[in-house]
């Protein structure tokens, strides 16, 4: 039995060790021959739009790629409210896959990304190419945001800024909020659960969990901001106190949608 | 507009834009670790000064403020170049 246990385990390991080299292998397909040949046949700003798509592309084959190898499992709840545009999409962060996942799903997939990505050669390429939005914008976030949610691209934002530490309350910066209070109607919360921790801010690659992860993405619907803010003072204010009801209410979406 | 008017300014600013308690204001408070004024909250404060002061205010020269002080000689320094 124990033995048993240790050799599905190797298994995984073996199934997300292919995963993570089919994943570098194509990146740097992606960074040698796709990369340069959409920067010279295209233009900004279409470049960055063609780029979004190479992207989503590319995210949606890798997870499909992941549940045909039986790496893991996937459920969407509410996939229909993502085929839209200008979306301000909030998730939270249990696992590195998630970004993965969301932009498979998304078609026109906009991201608030790590600074450190423009630096690192395996993703330097991608992120110029699909223009993504730099986590180290500083207070261009606000009008850079408000215009690619304005341009039809459905904008992602981990309102945590990292993944999650398991168990620990939600807490977020103010970036998202400070986006929707200044010119959005509405935003978009989705709620992702994992049977297993996996892929952690805590856990290693080569150590996979236990079980084979069962991943479920639930597009809440949209919260309208209107009601929620009246009464609430001028835009600082209002980031503020949306930022702290908004952790309150992951938080206990979370818990209700919680497997484990 | 002497320094002590613009630090009372920011002060009342401070406590009424963002409801910073007033007790944490200080010359020596440090806006984001003490106060959590971030990058955004910060334009908001420059534009809010603009306004209040009618005179331009160069987003550079409040590059490097880490603190209430900081803010006040900014503030100060501007208003000098730009006639008060």
């Amino acid at each position: 039995m124990a033995w048993n246990a240790t050799a599905v385990r190797v298994g995984r390991a073996a199934l997300f060790a292919l995963g993570f080299m089919l994943f570098g292998l194509g990146g740097a397909l992606m960074q040698l021959v796709l990369v340069p040949l959409v920067f010279v046949l295209w233009r900004p700003p279409q470049r960055a739009q063609v780029g979004k798509r190479i992207v989503h592309r590319a995210m949606a084959a890798q997870v499909w790629l992941m549940q045909a190898t039986g790496a893991m499992t996937l459920t969407v709840h509410g996939r229909e409210k993502l085929q839209r545009k200008g979306l301000l999409i909030l998730p939270n962060h249990p696992s590195l896959i998630d970004v993965v996942i969301l932009m498979g799903l998304i078609e026109q997939p906009d991201c608030v990304v790590k600074a450190a990505m423009w630096r690192n050669p395996f993703t330097a390429g991608v992120v110029r190419m699909a223009g993504y939005i730099s986590n180290a914008v500083g207070p261009d976030l606000v009008p850079t945001g408000l215009e690619s949610i304005g341009r039809g691209n459905n904008l992602i934002i981990f309102p945590a800024g990292t993944r999650d530490e398991p168990g620990q309350p939600q807490h977020f910066q103010r970036g998202a909020a400070n986006i929707a209070v200044r010119g959005l109607a509405a935003i978009t919360p989705v709620i992702i659960t994992v049977s297993e921790p996996t892929l952690t801010k805590r856990s290693k690659w080569y150590r996979p969990p236990s079980h084979k992860p069962h991943f479920c993405v639930h597009v809440l619907d949209d919260i309208e901001l209107a009601p929620l803010l009246a009464g609430h003072g001028e835009a600082p204010l209002q980031a503020r106190w949306l930022t702290t009801w908004l952790e309150q209410f992951f938080s206990e979406e979370i818990a209700r949608h919680d497997p484990s | 507009m002497q320094k002590q008017d613009i630090y009372d300014w920011i002060a009342k600013e401070l406590a009424e834009t963002f409801e910073i308690k007033p007790a944490l204001i200080k010359p020596e408070a440090r806006l984001y670790e003490d106060l959590d004024i971030d990058s955004i909250d910060a334009v908001d404060l420059i534009v809010r000064l603009k306004q209040a002061t009618g005179k331009k205010m160069a987003p550079e020269a409040f590059k490097a403020v880490r603190t209430v002080e900081d803010v006040v000689e900014a503030v100060y320094r501007q208003l000098q170049e730009h006639g008060a």
